[in-house]
């Protein structure tokens, strides 16, 4: 796995900045179709997950991996974060860490 | 025979080094100018910082500044770090007899960790942790040859997700709290170095202006250089199209034919050019 350059931590919305460059993200698993899993992300957008590992529905799920598209990340690494996660915590992060204190991350 | 010779030569060397490295010790206060300035109480802080655990990003270690070689201890936001936490992926774990090494990966970059293993319940520690495993680690960061790591103290997996996020949070907010003491000083710095600097050179023409018109019309030399001084302020030199000769004029108040002549002989010298127009004129010197 490439874990070479850093991952913005981003939601469904910094997402659309992060196009073709690596990024993390959790979103809550919806659907889960042969390795395609559809969830939503902790600010409410709807994201495809390519090639992603088979995590449970409603389950939280973090993805490290390739933004192809502003809906569409192609997962490296996953992770079950389990089905208790605080997403709005997280959501809180994503714009702190993009915003005002993006040299702590990035 | 060359061995032991060369054995003794790098005891000295060593012991060089290490003198050298003290005598580093003595430019310290003014590398790690940020800790002494940072606050008013900064040097007592900093040594109650310097044990104090500090949650940080990877990124936040890399951009540290080194405060002293021999000491290899690090200064993030003006104040001494040495002992911190990081949240992040453990990757290619080696088990070797005394202790294991392994790459952390916090997502913002990666550092070398070191645990040793003393007792058998360190090594029973690093045993429930493997490549991917989510990790919390406090250490001590080191730093070797330019090259930082963490020696760690503990080393224990993540089982609540939120931990992951609330170490992020809680960098930002120590980040927060330990700037928030010091951000009045750098504006200040901003504040002296900028505009008064500036306008310093601003002014410089019209008080040699003033000092002109009172010695009355004697030396043509002092009309040349203040001319040029006015292509020179820092406020018109990085202009594109240049000045005209009525703005000389308005801002010396001197006569016009003294300010025409005078522009003539420096355009016939070169240091002046025209720009857009005939009545645009630049500075060579800004090339």
């Amino acid at each position: 796995m490439d874990t070479s350059s850093p991952a913005a931590i981003v939601n469904g919305e910094i997402l659309n900045k992060f196009v073709g460059r690596r990024v993390r993200t959790v979103v809550q698993v919806q659907r889960n179709e042969g390795g395609m899993v559809f969830g939503q992300s902790t600010d409410g957008h709807q994201l495809t997950i390519k090639s992603a590992m088979d995590i449970p529905v409603s389950h939280f799920m973090e993805v490290y991996g390739i933004a192809e598209h502003n809906q569409t990340i192609r997962a490296e690494v996953c992770t079950d974060f389990g089905p208790n996660f605080d997403a709005k915590a997280f959501d809180g992060l994503c714009k702190l860490a993009n915003d005002k204190f993006k040299h702590l991350f990035l | 025979m060359y061995g032991g010779g060369g054995g003794h030569y790098d005891g000295g060397g060593g012991a060089a080094n290490a003198n050298s490295l003290f005598g580093g010790g003595g430019f310290m206060p003014s590398q790690s100018t940020a800790a002494p300035e940072s606050g008013g109480g900064g040097s007592l802080s900093k040594g109650r910082n310097a044990q104090t655990l500090l949650p940080l990003t990877v990124k936040q270690i890399m951009d540290a500044a080194q405060a002293s070689d021999d000491k290899s201890n690090f200064a993030i936001n003006g104040v001494e770090v040495s002992t911190i936490r990081l949240v992040g992926r453990m990757l290619g774990k080696v088990e070797r007899v005394t202790d294991v090494a392994f790459i952390l990966d916090d997502g913002t970059g990666k550092i070398d960790v070191n645990r040793w293993e003393n007792e058998s319940s360190d090594t029973k520690e690093m045993a429930d942790v493997n490549d991917g495993n989510y990790v919390i680690v406090n250490g001590g960061l080191k730093g070797f040859q330019g090259k930082r790591h963490v020696v760690a103290y503990s080393v224990r997996r993540v089982t609540n997700f939120n931990d992951i996020a609330h170490h992020f949070l809680h960098c930002i907010y120590v980040h927060l709290e330990l700037t928030k003491s010091n951000s009045r000083l750098p504006s200040q710095i901003n504040a002296s170095t900028g505009i008064p600097g500036h306008a310093n050179q601003v002014r410089l023409p019209n008080n040699q202006a003033t000092t002109f018109s009172a010695s009355g019309n004697t030396a043509g030399n002092d009309v040349s250089s203040l001319v040029m001084s006015v292509f020179h302020d820092p406020a018109i030199i990085d202009r594109e199209d240049g000045i005209t000769v009525a703005y000389i004029i308005d801002r010396l108040k001197l006569p016009e034919e003294v300010i025409k002549e005078v522009m003539q002989k420096h355009i016939d010298d070169g240091n002046i050019y025209n720009t857009i127009d005939d009545l645009h004129y630049r500075s060579a010197m800004n090339g």
